[in-house]
């Protein structure tokens, strides 16, 4: 008797917390003047696709779709690219400075991005950056927390693995490409997912770089649709699931990875 | 480690460069310009003029300063039991035996993926006053609708709703992997001695992730304080300026009033506030620790 009080108790927790994203797929169902009608129904009378038909066929939403996979591609791509190197430094090479550094790696986390929104933004006009999808990506290019797990990774490795290489005559960087990197697939997976996720939620900075809407981002570009749309619940609706798409898709695939890095990190986005 | 044929210091050097190159021009030269900049009355039109520390001064008698400041104060004080209480909830329901442990965690966590623009403008839909689900959902049951957004008193409280479902799977996760490095013999040993279930969660559960709670409460004091988006999509900062967070004023004034100077000095104190309230959170932590 006890246990079915529990259950149900967790059953109710747990519809209670799906039912927002239920709400989503059924509004995004409906006709828009079913949605607004006093007349309140659970499920849609005669389910439709016209809102995506909408979205799809009248709306830039599928270029912002576009210009968020590059703008989050890049910067998973390229945060790899400086991320890992300076963690195998930091971990495995004993040079001067290095503690230094990695303090000032540290310190980046604390630093909130309001605080680089203005400089930032004369900076990138300066440089002609305003208005392209470079200018979304580059603040975001290096990822503390990835260099902080990558660390971690390397520092667990076994020495004699190195050692063995270096025996053979192995340049650092030989040993580094052909050692270290194929080792620390797990360890990077993590990386690349949360930068891409970082990437992808961005919303302050592409907020403020980005004024053409054919060059928004999906996340700024919902933003909008609900000024230019005002009333089309529907509409936004079918809008804001063609948005997640990705993101379950990302979520279907690296679920594993995704948990397992914000366990390992902390750090939320 | 001493490697003959390697430089390290070199090499050390080389492999950092990237990282290097990146942070200096994207993170520690915009923080010293930023400090140039708030020194300056600057805009885009006029040329720029030193004012020292004029703009601190006035934002110290700016009234939507303070106000800014208190509503992100608000927020974090808000939302951080909530969402610690709820991602507890979660964890011990997810580490349980339950047979909706895995479901749980996947309809838990699943919010957070979303990006908030998402979030917001689903929940604003979920509390829009004529057509809301939750308004609809109240004059079904016989009662009255609530102006969520509209509704002054309401509407950060709204708000905070809304970042509770999108951002407790976080917590979740992190106390998850807490509970499961609790080793199984201190419970089995607590339930031959007769513990029950709220003993041991009381006894054992809890105290012995006392530092997962300690860095759950950082980590969700500083994401607090840096609140925006969520506030932009579903209020606006409305209604008459109760839900206008810091972040969204630093916004307003340097990129919709063009006050750069004023938006960076801003800014800057809260950068200040983070930062000592992040130092004193971890000084607290690790005489926690020792």
């Amino acid at each position: 008797m006890k246990k079915a009080i529990l259950r149900a108790i967790e059953l109710a927790f747990v519809l209670a917390w799906i039912f927002p994203l239920a709400w989503l797929l059924i509004t995004s169902l409906q006709r828009e003047s079913d949605v607004v009608s006093a007349a309140f129904r659970f499920l849609p009378s005669s389910p439709t696709l016209v809102n995506y038909a909408k979205a799809l066929g009248s709306t830039e939403i599928l270029g912002w779709l576009l210009n968020s996979l590059l703008v989050s591609g890049t910067a998973m791509a390229l945060t790899l690219l400086v991320d890992a190197p300076i963690a195998y430094a930091l971990a495995r090479i004993d040079f001067p400075g290095s503690k230094a550094l990695f303090w000032a790696v540290m310190a980046g986390m604390m630093v909130p991005f309001q605080v680089l929104i203005i400089p930032l933004y004369q900076q990138f006009n300066a440089y002609g950056l305003v208005d392209t999808l470079a200018g979304a990506v580059l603040p975001r290019l290096a990822l503390p927390i990835g260099i902080f797990i990558l660390k971690q990774f390397y520092e667990g490795l076994p020495a004699v693995l190195e050692e063995a290489a270096f025996m053979d005559g192995a340049s650092r960087l030989r040993v580094f490409r052909s050692v270290i990197l194929p080792l620390g697939k797990a360890a990077m997976t993590t990386v690349v997912i949360l930068s891409f996720i970082n990437a992808w939620n961005d919303f302050l900075w592409p907020l403020i770089v980005i004024n053409d809407s054919a060059r928004y981002t999906i996340t700024v570009g919902i933003a909008n649709f609900e000024g230019t749309h005002g009333t089309e619940y529907a509409l936004i609706m079918s809008g804001a699931a063609i948005a997640s798409i990705p993101q379950f898709v990302f979520y279907f695939f690296f679920r594993k990875n995704i948990i397992a890095g914000i366990a390992m990190s902390g750090i939320k986005g | 480690m001493a490697i003959p044929g390697q430089k390290n210091a070199r090499d050390g050097l080389l492999f950092s460069l990237p990282f290097i190159g990146v942070y200096g021009l994207f993170m520690v030269f915009p923080l010293c310009f930023g400090l140039f900049i708030s020194f300056f009355d600057w805009d885009i039109l006029s040329s720029r003029r030193f004012v020292g520390l004029g703009n601190y001064a006035k934002l110290l008698a700016d009234p939507t300063f303070y106000s800014s400041l208190w509503h992100t104060v608000q927020f974090v004080i808000m939302t951080t039991p909530p969402l610690m209480a709820a991602g507890f909830a979660m964890a011990l329901l997810v580490t349980s035996a339950s047979p909706l442990k895995n479901v749980a965690e996947n309809v838990f966590f699943l919010p957070y993926i979303l990006s908030m623009t998402v979030v917001g403008t689903l929940w604003a839909w979920l509390m829009q006053k004529d057509f809301g689900f939750f308004n609809q959902l109240a004059r079904l049951l016989g009662g009255k609708g609530l102006g969520w957004l509209v509704d002054p008193k309401l509407a950060m409280w709204s708000v905070v709703l809304a970042t509770l479902w999108w951002t407790a799977g976080f917590n979740m996760v992190l106390y998850s992997a807490g509970i499961k490095q609790i080793p199984a013999e201190v419970y089995e040993s607590a339930a031959m001695d007769g513990a029950g279930y709220f003993q041991r969660l009381f006894k054992i559960t809890i105290p012995l992730l006392r530092p997962t709670t300690a860095l759950c409460l950082v980590l969700q004091i500083i994401a607090s304080f840096n609140v925006f988006g969520q506030v932009y999509v579903m209020t606006g900062g409305g209604p008459y300026g109760t839900t206008r967070v810091l972040t969204q004023y630093v916004y307003e004034t340097g990129f919709k009033y063009f006050k750069m100077g004023y938006s960076a000095a801003m800014s800057y104190v809260l950068f200040l506030i983070v930062l000592v309230a992040s130092v004193l959170q971890y000084a607290a932590l690790d005489k926690d620790a020792a």
